[in-house]
C-alpha cells in the first residue's frame, strides 16, 4: 500500500462518512472561537452584499428590456413611445448618426417623430438591436451599454439600404424605473442593396434641415470606407485598461 | 515489520481516527438554541428568502433566453424532433400565414413536411434563423411568461434561384414552466419579407414573404391574426406596454413566484450558514452569466476594429483559439499572433465581426462557463469586394482570480459569400491555415463548409428532453 493510497482512504472515510462538504470546511464554527451571535452578525452582512448584487443583476436585465423594447418601437415607426423611454431629466438626450443632439424629452419627442407616426405602407426600417455590453454602475442609479444594429430599410420599389453601426447609451433609474438617458449612435457602414456598400456607401445622416438640432454631433467622423472607432464606455475587461489601437 | 506493512498500519489507524472522528462530527448533540437566536435565524431566513426571490426573476429571463435561443440553433438545421420536444404537449405554433399547428405531434408533422416529410436539411438547403432582441415578460407567479423576439433568416437551396433567401419578422411567444422546466406554450412568427437574395426586400414580389413557411400539412385553426406582410405595413401586437409610461419595475413582484425554492427555515447558525453559500454561489453564477456575455460581446466589438492586444488580452495564458479551417493555436501570445495576421485596421475596410444569440451556461461551481453564439460577418473593401460570412462559435471560458477570460474559442464556419452573388449562388471553400503561419494543431473536427452539411457540436443537451 502506498502512502498516497493511505492518504486517500483516510479522506474516503471522512467523506464516506459525513460528505465532503464538512470533511474539508474550513469554517471555524466553535463556540469558544466565535459566537453565534457574531456569526449571524457576517452573516447577515453578507446578505446585506447578496442583496444588493442580485439587485444589480437584476437591473441590467431591465435595461436589456428597456433597449429592445426602444428597438421595436423605432423599428416600428413608433417614435412616440421610444420618447416616452427617456427620462425626465433635462439632460436627456438623442444624437443619431450625424444629426445633431436633441436635448430634453420634447425635443427628443419632436426629432423621434419627425417623419410622423407609425410607417406608411412600402417603408420598412427594421432595426434588431445585438450584442450587448451592459454595465450597472455600483450604486444601482445609472448605467451604460454598448449595441449594435444592423438596420433593414427602405422603400418598396427602390433600392434597399444596410446600415450598421454601435450604440453607446446611458440610463438612469427614476422613482424604481429603468429610462434612457442618452442614446447616441454611431454609424459604421451604409450601402445600396443592389450594388453593396463596397460599390456605392453613403455617408451618415446629417442634421434635419427643419428641425435643426441644439448641439452639432459631439464627434465628426465618416462612414466606411473610413475606418473609426466609435470609443467603449467601459475599460479592458480583463487587463482593466482603456482600449485603443496597439 | 516491513515499511510497506507499517504504512499499511499506520494508514489502518489513521483512517479509522478519521472515520471515528467523522462519525463522531457526524452526530453532535443537537444544540440547544435560545429563543432570541431562534428569532435571529428567522429574520434571516427571510432575507434569504428575498434574494431567492430575486435571483428567480433573473434566472427565469437567463433559461428563457437560452430557450428561444436553442430553438433557433435547432431550427438552422431542420433538427425537427428537438424542436417539438421544446414545446409543451398542447403546445401550439404559427409560422407566417400558414395557420395555427395544436399539439407536439402536429407541430411535429408540420416542421417535417417544411423538409419534404423527414427532419434534415437536404442536400444544399440552409435554414438560418438568427434569434435577436428578446423582450421578456414574465408573470408574477413565475410559471408563466411572454417574450417578443425578432428573427433574420437565411434561406434557400444552393445552385437554385437568385442566391438565397432573406426573411426577416417577429414572434410572439408564450413559455409555461411545467416541473421546474421552461417549455414553449405558444410560438407565434408574424413574417416581415421573405425576400429573393437578388433584389433584396425592396424588390421582391409582394407575395414572396407567403413562401415562407409553406406547407401542405394542413393546419388544425385557421391564422390567428391575418395581415399583410411587407410591403404592407404591419405591426405585430406587442404582448407588452411601454415599460417607462406604465412604471415597469423588474421582477417588482418576485416574492409571488416563490415555492419552487427548496429552502427549509434553518435551525441552526450551521444551517443558515450553508444557506447563504448556496445563495452566494447562485447569484455569482447569475452574475458570471451577465460577464461571460459581456465578454463575449467584447470580443466581437474588438475584431470588428482589428484590436489584437485587446482580444488576445481577454484570453488564459494556456488558451486555444481555433476558427474556421485554420488550425488550433495555443496560447495567448499566438492568439495575438493570428489576429496581427487578419490584417492592420484601415481605411477601405470592413470587418464586422457580429455575435448574436448567445445560449450561456455556467457550471454548477461556478468557475468554468460554455456559450454557443453564432458568428453573422459584414466584410468590405472598398471598391472591390464585399461578403456576408456565418457561422457558429462553441466557446469555453474559465474563471481566473476571479475574472472571466477565454479559454477555448472555436469558430466553425457555415459559410462566406461574395455579397454580389450570394450564398445560395457562391460559398467560400473551408478558410486554410495561414500560409507561413502553420498553427499548433491540425483543424480539430473535420467538416466542410456550406453547401455541405454540417451541425456544430452543443454543449447542450435538449433542456426539455435531457437528451
Amino acid at each position: 500500500m502506498k502512502p498516497g493510497f493511505c492518504l486517500f482512504a483516510a479522506a474516503a472515510a471522512l467523506y464516506g462518512m459525513s460528505g465532503p462538504l464538512q470533511a474539508a470546511d474550513p469554517i471555524v464554527t466553535d463556540n469558544r472561537v466565535i459566537t453565534d451571535d457574531r456569526r449571524v452578525a457576517i452573516l447577515e452582512a453578507k446578505l446585506s452584499s447578496l442583496n444588493k448584487q442580485v439587485e444589480l443583476i437584476q437591473d441590467a436585465k431591465a435595461i436589456e428590456r428597456l433597449q429592445q423594447a426602444y428597438g421595436y418601437y423605432v423599428s416600428e415607426g413608433l417614435g412616440g413611445e421610444a420618447a416616452a423611454l427617456f427620462s425626465d431629466s433635462p439632460a436627456a438626450s438623442i444624437e443619431l448618426a450625424q444629426q445633431g443632439v436633441y436635448i430634453g424629452k420634447k425635443r427628443i419627442r419632436e426629432f423621434l417623430t419627425h417623419g410622423g407616426e407609425g410607417l406608411k405602407d412600402g417603408e420598412l426600417r427594421e432595426a434588431p438591436i445585438m450584442q450587448g455590453v451592459v454595465h450597472v454602475a455600483p450604486d444601482g442609479r445609472t448605467a451604460k451599454a454598448r449595441w449594435r444594429t444592423l438596420i433593414m430599410s427602405g422603400t418598396y420599389g427602390d433600392d434597399g439600404t444596410w446600415t450598421e453601426g454601435p450604440f453607446e447609451n446611458e440610463y438612469v433609474k427614476e422613482n424604481g424605473v429603468w429610462k434612457l438617458a442618452k442614446v447616441h449612435w454611431y454609424t459604421t457602414v451604409s450601402g445600396s442593396y443592389d450594388q453593396g456598400w463596397h460599390k456605392k456607401h453613403y455617408p451618415a445622416a446629417g442634421p434635419l434641415a427643419d428641425l435643426p438640432p441644439d448641439q452639432p454631433p459631439t464627434q465628426k467622423y465618416e462612414t466606411f470606407p473610413s475606418f473609426f472607432l466609435p470609443p467603449y464606455h467601459y475599460l479592458h475587461p480583463v487587463t482593466g485598461k482603456p482600449v485603443a489601437w496597439d | 515489520m516491513t515499511l510497506a506493512k507499517t504504512i499499511s498500519t499506520a494508514c489502518l489507524t489513521l483512517s479509522a481516527l478519521a472515520a471515528f472522528s467523522a462519525a463522531f462530527a457526524q452526530a453532535p448533540p443537537p444544540p440547544a438554541v435560545s429563543p432570541e437566536m431562534q428569532a435571529k435565524l428567522a429574520k434571516a431566513y427571510a432575507r434569504v428568502q428575498a434574494i431567492q426571490d430575486k435571483a428567480l426573476t433573473v434566472s427565469n429571463v437567463d433559461e428563457l433566453r437560452n430557450l428561444q435561443g436553442i430553438y433557433g440553433y435547432y431550427v438552422d438545421k431542420a433538427q425537427w424532433d428537438d424542436v417539438a420536444d421544446l414545446f409543451t404537449d398542447n403546445g401550439t405554433m404559427e409560422l407566417g400565414l400558414n395557420g395555427l399547428y395544436a399539439g407536439k405531434k402536429s407541430i411535429r408533422k408540420y416542421l417535417y413536411s417544411l423538409t419534404g416529410g423527414k427532419p434534415g436539411l437536404r442536400a444544399g438547403e440552409i435554414n438560418n434563423h438568427f434569434q435577436l432582441s428578446p423582450v421578456i415578460t414574465v408573470a408574477a407567479d413565475g410559471l408563466s411568461a411572454r417574450a417578443r423576439w425578432r428573427s433574420i433568416i437565411q434561406g434557400g437551396t444552393y445552385g437554385k434561384g437568385s442566391g438565397g433567401d432573406w426573411g426577416e419578422g417577429i414572434y410572439e411567444n408564450e413559455y409555461v414552466k411545467e416541473n421546474g422546466v421552461w417549455k414553449l406554450k405558444t410560438l407565434h412568427f408574424y413574417t416581415k419579407f421573405y425576400a429573393p437574395y437578388e433584389g433584396g426586400w425592396t424588390r421582391a414580389p409582394k407575395d414572396s414573404a407567403l413562401r415562407y413557411g409553406k406547407s401542405n400539412v394542413r393546419p388544425d385553426k385557421p391564422t390567428s391574426v391575418k395581415y399583410q406582410p411587407y410591403p404592407a405595413h404591419f405591426t405585430p401586437p406587442f404582448h407588452y406596454e411601454n415599460p417607462v409610461t406604465t412604471s415597469y419595475v423588474f421582477g417588482a413582484d418576485a416574492a409571488r413566484a416563490r415555492g419552487t425554492s427548496e429552502s427549509k427555515p434553518p435551525k441552526t447558525v450551521a444551517e443558515l450558514e450553508a444557506q447563504v453559500r448556496a445563495l452566494e454561489l447562485q447569484v455569482d453564477r447569475l452574475q458570471s452569466a451577465v460577464d461571460v456575455e459581456n465578454l463575449n460581446a467584447s470580443y466581437g466589438y474588438y475584431v470588428d476594429k482589428s484590436m489584437q492586444d485587446a482580444i488576445s488580452g481577454l484570453f488564459t495564458d494556456d488558451s486555444t483559439l481555433e476558427i474556421l479551417g485554420r488550425g488550433v493555436f495555443i496560447g495567448r501570445d499566438r492568439v495575438y499572433e493570428y489576429m496581427r495576421r487578419l490584417g492592420a485596421p484601415q481605411a477601405g475596410s470592413l470587418f464586422n465581426h457580429m455575435q448574436l444569440g448567445p445560449v450561456t451556461h455556467i457550471s454548477a461551481d461556478g468557475t468554468t462557463a460554455q456559450l454557443r453564439v453564432r458568428l453573422f460577418v459584414m466584410f468590405g473593401q472598398v471598391d472591390r469586394a464585399a461578403q456576408w460570412g456565418e457561422g457558429i462559435y462553441e466557446n469555453t471560458f474559465v474563471k481566473e482570480n476571479g475574472v472571466w477570460k477565454y479559454k477555448n474559442l472555436h469558430g466553425y464556419q457555415t459559410y462566406y459569400t461574395d455579397y454580389d452573388k450570394g450564398w445560395a449562388r457562391h460559398s467560400a471553400g473551408m478558410f486554410a491555415p495561414f500560409a507561413g503561419y502553420p498553427p499548433d494543431m491540425p483543424q480539430s473536427v473535420a467538416y466542410d463548409a456550406y453547401p455541405a452539411l454540417f451541425t456544430p457540436p452543443f454543449h447542450y443537451r435538449n433542456p426539455v428532453t435531457g437528451k
